[in-house]
C-alpha cells in the first residue's frame, strides 16, 4: 500500500506560476519611515498611523515566540519589502478594465469572478498582492445595508467603523506577529452588518500572493451588530517560489447580541517542495469576541498548504449564552509544519464551546493541535467539549495533542478527547476484500476521519477542500 | 512552549485581564531570590565527607548544578501554573541530628502487612524505628550502610545505578538532593524472586524549618517481583520542606509495585521526582496518592527502554483551601509492543489548585504502543481552579493512543438517585466524593492503609463539606 499512498501523496503544487505583472513595490527593510510611506501611499488618517507606529514601537521590544513545535531559521525582518500594489492604480467600474494578464491568472487558478460566481450567489473580494482590484455584487449588498469593501476602502469610506473596532479584539501588542501586521498591515477585508441583517449571499475573498518576498499582511475585520448573520468564506493558494514567504495576517471578528459569525477558510499556500525548501510561512492571529449575549462564532478552517502553520482561531466569549465553534481539517506532508488549534475563553455564564479538529501528518511532517480551553471564576454553567483526532501516514511523520484546560468555575463542565490512528492493514484489507481499490478505500476513509468538519464548511467550499484534500493525498477523488 | 499571553484589551474581559495582571506581577516577584539558593545548599558543607570517593564525587557535581541550576519559575513552562515563590521566600535546614521519635508516635502509620519497615526522621535513618528482616532475595536496607561499606553484596551495583535515571543535571531540585546525597533507602529483589508483601518506606517529618533529603533506588532483577509503599508524613503543623527523589529500576520480565502516599503537614511543601526504567517485558505499576503539603509537586516519569512493557500509573490528589497539587507525568515509548495506561484524578474543595501535565511521547520506531490516559477533576468549591494538560507526542503511525480530560461536578443524576434514598444532601454529596477517590485508593493493593486512606479521605471530604 506504501508505494501507492506514496505516489498519491507526492502530487505536485498545480497552483504553481507567476504572473508578470510590474508591482509598485516599496524598497526592503523596516523602520518608521516605512510605516509612514505605507500610510501615506493609502492616505491614512493619523490616528491610523498613531496605531501602526505604536504597534511598530511594541513590536521592538518583543521576542518571536518559541514555544510552538515548528523549526524554522530566523526570519530577517529587514529583508521584506512591506508593500507592494499592482501597477494598475486607478479604480476600475468593471471588469473590462482590469489587467488581461491579472483575469488568466484568477483564470488559472479557477476563480470564478464574473457570472459564474455571480450564479453561485458569491460576491469575491480579490486581493491580488495587497491592494483590492474589483468588488462584485456590491450593489447588491449595499441594498441590504451590508458594507463589505478592501480595508483601506472602508479606511476611507467609514473610518469611524474601523476606528471604534480595530484593534479591540487583537490587540496591537497581543503578540510578537500581530503588533508586526498592526504596524504594517496593507490591505484586507471589512464586513459589517448592521442590526438585524442577515446578510443575502455568502461573502468571500481569495487572497493571493504574488510578488516573490513581499510578505503579506492581511487584517481582516468583521462586525457583525445586533441579531446580524453572516457566512465568511476565505480561500488561498499561491504560487511556486524558491524563497520563504511570511504571511502575519490578523482578523478580528465582533459579535454583538445575538450575533452569528461563521469564518470558512481553506488554505493551500505553497508549501515548499519535497525537500522541505521554500513555502510559506503562516503565522496568523485570528480571534472573535462574543460581545453580546447569545452570540455565536463558528471558525471551520482546512489547512492543507504552507510550509509552516502557526494559527490559533479563537473564541473570547464574553456574552451570557454565547457560542464558540472550532472546526479543523490540517493536513501536513514533506516537511511542513503545522501548529495549530484553538483558544476558548470563557468568561460569560453558560457560554459553550466546541472543538473538533482532525490531524493528517504524512511524509515527514509534523502536526501538533494546541488549545487551550479557559473558564474564568464567573463563567458559571460554562459547557465545553473537544475532540482531537489524528492519523498518521507512514512512520515518520509526528502528530501531537497539547490542550490546555483551566477551569476556576465549580458549574462548569469540560471535556477532551483525543485519539490516534492509522489507515490500519485491516481496513484495506476489508475494502479489497469487497472489491475496491487502495486508492479509493484510502479516500474514502479519509473523507471518513474529516467529515465531521467538512459538514461544516459551506457548500461550494466543502466541494474546494475535498478537492485539495485529494490533491495533497489521494489523486482524482473529490 | 506556552500558549501566546491572554486576550487583554476590554473592558468587560477583566476575568482575564486580572489573570495577566498577577502573572505579570508573580513575573516580578517570583524570580527566585539568590539567597534561596545559598541558604538551602547552606548546610551542605556541614555535611560530613562519605566514606565512598564516588560517592563525594556524585555530591561534588551536584553542588556544582545546583549552582549552575536555574531554580524553577512561572516562567518555565513546566513550572507555568505552580508558583514557587512562597517556598522561595523561606529557608529550610537540613537536620544536623536526628530527632528522638518514640516508637509510639509512628504506630498510626505502621502497616501491618508489611514486614519490612525503614523509618527516616527528618531525612535521618532511624535503626532503632526500622525493623524486618531482608526476606529471601529481598534486601531492604539503609543506603549510608550500603555507601559505608565497601565489601557490602551491594555496594557496586548500588554504585552502578545511583543517579542514573534521576542525574543532578535533571533539575535544580534533583541536583540540591544529590548535593546532600547520604541516607536513603535501598530496595534490591535478587533474579527470579516474587517478594510480594510490601516493604514499607516511612519518610516522617518532626519539626518546621527543616528540609529533609529523602532518597530511594529500588532495583528490581530480571524475572523479580516486589511492592514497595513510599510514604511521606508529618508529626507536626509546621512549614517544612521534603525534596525527595527516587530511582526505579525494572529488569527484564520483573514487575514492581510502587505505593506512593504524601501526606505532609498542610504548610509544608513537598518536591518529588521519580524516575523509572521498565526494561523488556516487565512491568511497573504505581498509585500516587497526594492529600497533604500546601504545595506538592510529582515528576513522574517512566521510560520503556526494550520492548514488550506495561506501565499503569493511578494518581489521586486531594486538596483542600490553600493547597496546591501538582502532577507531571511523562511515559516515553522508546521501544515497540509497549502498553501504558493511565487515570489521573483530582479532589478541589475551597480556594485550592490542581495540576496535572501528562506527556505521552511515542518516539520513532515504538510501534504496536498502545496508550490510555485519563485525567478526571472534580471541583466543589467556586473558588478552586484546575489547569490540566494531556499531551500526545507521536512519532510512530501504527499506534493506539487517547487520552481524555473532564473537569466537572459531582453528577447531577447519582445525587438525586441518593436523594431519592432518603440521604442528606451532604452526605450524598460526600459519599460520592469518597466514591470518586476510593477508585485510586483501591489500587493500592495494601488493605489496611488503603482503609486508613479511605478514612482520611471522608473526613477531609466532610471538613470541606461543612461551611467554612
Amino acid at each position: 500500500m506504501s508505494s501507492t499512498l506514496q505516489d498519491l501523496i507526492d502530487q505536485p503544487y498545480q497552483h504553481g506560476f507567476v504572473t508578470d505583472i510590474e508591482s509598485d513595490v516599496v524598497a526592503r527593510g523596516l523602520n518608521e519611515d516605512v510605516i509612514r510611506l505605507i500610510s501615506a501611499k493609502k492616505n491614512e488618517p493619523d490616528w491610523l498611523l498613531e496605531f501602526r507606529l505604536s504597534a511598530y514601537r511594541h513590536w521592538l521590544t518583543m521576542t518571536a515566540p518559541e514555544w510552538a513545535t515548528v523549526d524554522y531559521p530566523p526570519i530577517d525582518f529587514q529583508s521584506i519589502a512591506y508593500y507592494s500594489a499592482p501597477k494598475a492604480k486607478k479604480k476600475l467600474a468593471s471588469m473590462d478594465e482590469v489587467d488581461p494578464e491579472l483575469l488568466r491568472t484568477f483564470e488559472k487558478l479557477g476563480v470564478p469572478i464574473h457570472e459564474q460566481k455571480a450564479l453561485a450567489g458569491v460576491a469575491v473580494d480579490v486581493i491580488f498582492d495587497s491592494v483590492s482590484v474589483t468588488t462584485t455584487y456590491k450593489k447588491r449588498l449595499a441594498e441590504a445595508g451590508v458594507i463589505f469593501c478592501s480595508f483601506s476602502e472602508a479606511v476611507q469610506e467609514h473610518p469611524e467603523l474601523i476606528r471604534r473596532y480595530l484593534g479591540t479584539v487583537v490587540a496591537s501588542n497581543d503578540n510578537y506577529y500581530a503588533a508586526l501586521n498592526s504596524a504594517v498591515f496593507t490591505d484586507g477585508s471589512f464586513c459589517f452588518i448592521p442590526r438585524g441583517v442577515k446578510c443575502p449571499m455568502e461573502l468571500s475573498t481569495y487572497f493571493r500572493i504574488n510578488t516573490q518576498e513581499s510578505g503579506q499582511f492581511e487584517r481582516t475585520l468583521i462586525v457583525a451588530e445586533e441579531g446580524a448573520q453572516v457566512s465568511y468564506l476565505e480561500g488561498c493558494t499561491a504560487p511556486q517560489f524558491d524563497t520563504n514567504q511570511l504571511h502575519a495576517a490578523v482578523v478580528e471578528l465582533v459579535a454583538l447580541e445575538r450575533a452569528d459569525i461563521k469564518y470558512s477558510t481553506v488554505q493551500n499556500w505553497y508549501a515548499g517542495d519535497a525537500n522541505g525548501v521554500g513555502g510559506i510561512y503562516n503565522f496568523v492571529t485570528k480571534r472573535g469576541l462574543c460581545k453580546g449575549d447569545h452570540s455565536r462564532i463558528s471558525w471551520t478552517q482546512v489547512e492543507t498548504g504552507s510550509a509552516i502553520t502557526w494559527k490559533y482561531p479563537s473564541c473570547v466569549l464574553e456574552g451570557d449564552h454565547s457560542v464558540g465553534e472550532f472546526y479543523s481539517v490540517a493536513l501536513t506532508n514533506h516537511h511542513q509544519q503545522a501548529d495549530t488549534g484553538t483558544k476558548m475563553v470563557h468568561l460569560g455564564r453558560n457560554t459553550r464551546s466546541t472543538i473538533i479538529s482532525k490531524g493528517i501528518s504524512a511524509g515527514v511532517s509534523s502536526n501538533s493541535y494546541r488549545g487551550l480551553v479557559q473558564i474564568g471564576p464567573k463563567a458559571s454553567g460554562a459547557r465545553n467539549y473537544s475532540q482531537c483526532d489524528s492519523m498518521l501516514i507512514g512512520d515518520r511523520c509526528a502528530a501531537n495533542t497539547f490542550p490546555y484546560l483551566r477551569v476556576m468555575n465549580d458549574s462548569s463542565t469540560v471535556e477532551h478527547e483525543a485519539t490516534t490512528s492509522k489507515i490500519g492493514a485491516d481496513q484495506l484489507f476489508y475494502f479489497a476484500s469487497r472489491g475496491i481499490d487502495n486508492e479509493s478505500a484510502v479516500s474514502m476513509i479519509i473523507n471518513g476521519f474529516v467529515k465531521d468538519v467538512f459538514t461544516q464548511l459551506p457548500m461550494e467550499f466543502a466541494v474546494e477542500a475535498s478537492k485539495l484534500l485529494g490533491l495533497k493525498l489521494e489523486g482524482s477523488v473529490g | 512552549m506556552s500558549m501566546p499571553p491572554p486576550v487583554a484589551q476590554d473592558d468587560a474581559q477583566d476575568d482575564t485581564r486580572d489573570e495577566a495582571r498577577n502573572e505579570a506581577r508573580d513575573a516580578n516577584t517570583s524570580a527566585p531570590p539568590a539567597a534561596y539558593r545559598t541558604s538551602v545548599l547552606d548546610s551542605q558543607r556541614a555535611l560530613a565527607g562519605s566514606p565512598a570517593a564516588w560517592v563525594n564525587q556524585l555530591r561534588r557535581e551536584a553542588l556544582e548544578q545546583a549552582h549552575v541550576l536555574s531554580l524553577p519559575t512561572r516562567q518555565d513552562e513546566d513550572w507555568r501554573f505552580t508558583d514557587l515563590s512562597a517556598l522561595y521566600r523561606l529557608a529550610f535546614k537540613a537536620a544536623s541530628a536526628p530527632a528522638a521519635v518514640v516508637a509510639q508516635a509512628i504506630d498510626p502509620y505502621r502497616i501491618a502487612e508489611a514486614p519490612q519497615r525503614l523509618v527516616f526522621i527528618d531525612g535521618v535513618y532511624a535503626p532503632e524505628l526500622s525493623e524486618g528482616p531482608s526476606g529471601e532475595g529481598l534486601t531492604v536496607c539503609s543506603l549510608a550502610q550500603v555507601i559505608a561499606e565497601p565489601s557490602h553484596r551491594l555496594h557496586e551495583t548500588v554504585r552502578a545505578h545511583l543517579g542514573t535515571l534521576a542525574p543532578a543535571s535533571g533539575g535544580a531540585f534533583a541536583a540540591i538532593n544529590t548535593a546532600y546525597l547520604h541516607h536513603g533507602a535501598v530496595l534490591h529483589v535478587a533474579r527470579n524472586q516474587a517478594q510480594l508483601t510490601p516493604s514499607h518506606l516511612l519518610f516522617i517529618t518532626t519539626r518546621e524549618g527543616l528540609a529533609s533529603y529523602p532518597r530511594v533506588l529500588v532495583i528490581a532483577e530480571g524475572g523479580s517481583q516486589c511492592h514497595v509503599v513510599e510514604d511521606h508524613v508529618s508529626l507536626h503543623q509546621g512549614a517544612a520542606c521534603v525534596n525527595a527523589v527516587t530511582e526505579v529500576h525494572i529488569e527484564t520480565n520483573a514487575q514492581v509495585r510502587h505505593a506512593r502516599i504524601q501526606r505532609d503537614s498542610r504548610s509544608s511543601f513537598h518536591i518529588a521526582r521519580c524516575a523509572v526504567s521498565v526494561a523488556r517485558d516487565a512491568r511497573y505499576e504505581s498509585v500516587s496518592i497526594d492529600l497533604g503539603a500546601r504545595l506538592s509537586r510529582l515528576d513522574l516519569s517512566v521510560r520503556q527502554e526494550a520492548p514488550g512493557v506495561h506501565i499503569a500509573l493511578d494518581g489521586l490528589a486531594l486538596v483542600g483551601n490553600g493547597q496546591l497539587a501538582d502532577t507531571h507525568s511523562f511515559i516515553d515509548h522508546a521501544a515497540a509492543n509497549g502498553a501504558s495506561r493511565q487515570l489521573h484524578k483530582t479532589i478541589l474543595s475551597g480556594a485550592s489548585h490542581a495540576v496535572f501535565n501528562g506527556r505521552i511521547l511515542v518516539r520513532p520506531g515504538a510501534q504496536h504502543t498502545d496508550s490510555a490516559q485519563q485525567s478526571r477533576n472534580l471541583l466543589t468549591s467556586g473558588r478552586a481552579r484546575v489547569d490540566a494538560k494531556p499531551q500526545l507526542e507521536i512519532h510512530a503511525d501504527d499506534v493506539k493512543c487517547a487520552h481524555g480530560a473532564t473537569v466537572g461536578q459531582i453528577d447531577q443524576g447519582e445525587l438525586f438517585y441518593l436523594l431519592s434514598r432518603g440521604i442528606a444532601p451532604e452526605a450524598a454529596r460526600n459519599l460520592l466524593t469518597y466514591g470518586f477517590a476510593a477508585d485510586i485508593i483501591n489500587r493500592l493493593g495494601v488493605a489496611s492503609l488503603a482503609q486508613r486512606l479511605r478514612q482520611q479521605v471522608l473526613e477531609q471530604t466532610d471538613r470541606a463539606g461543612s461551611p467554612s
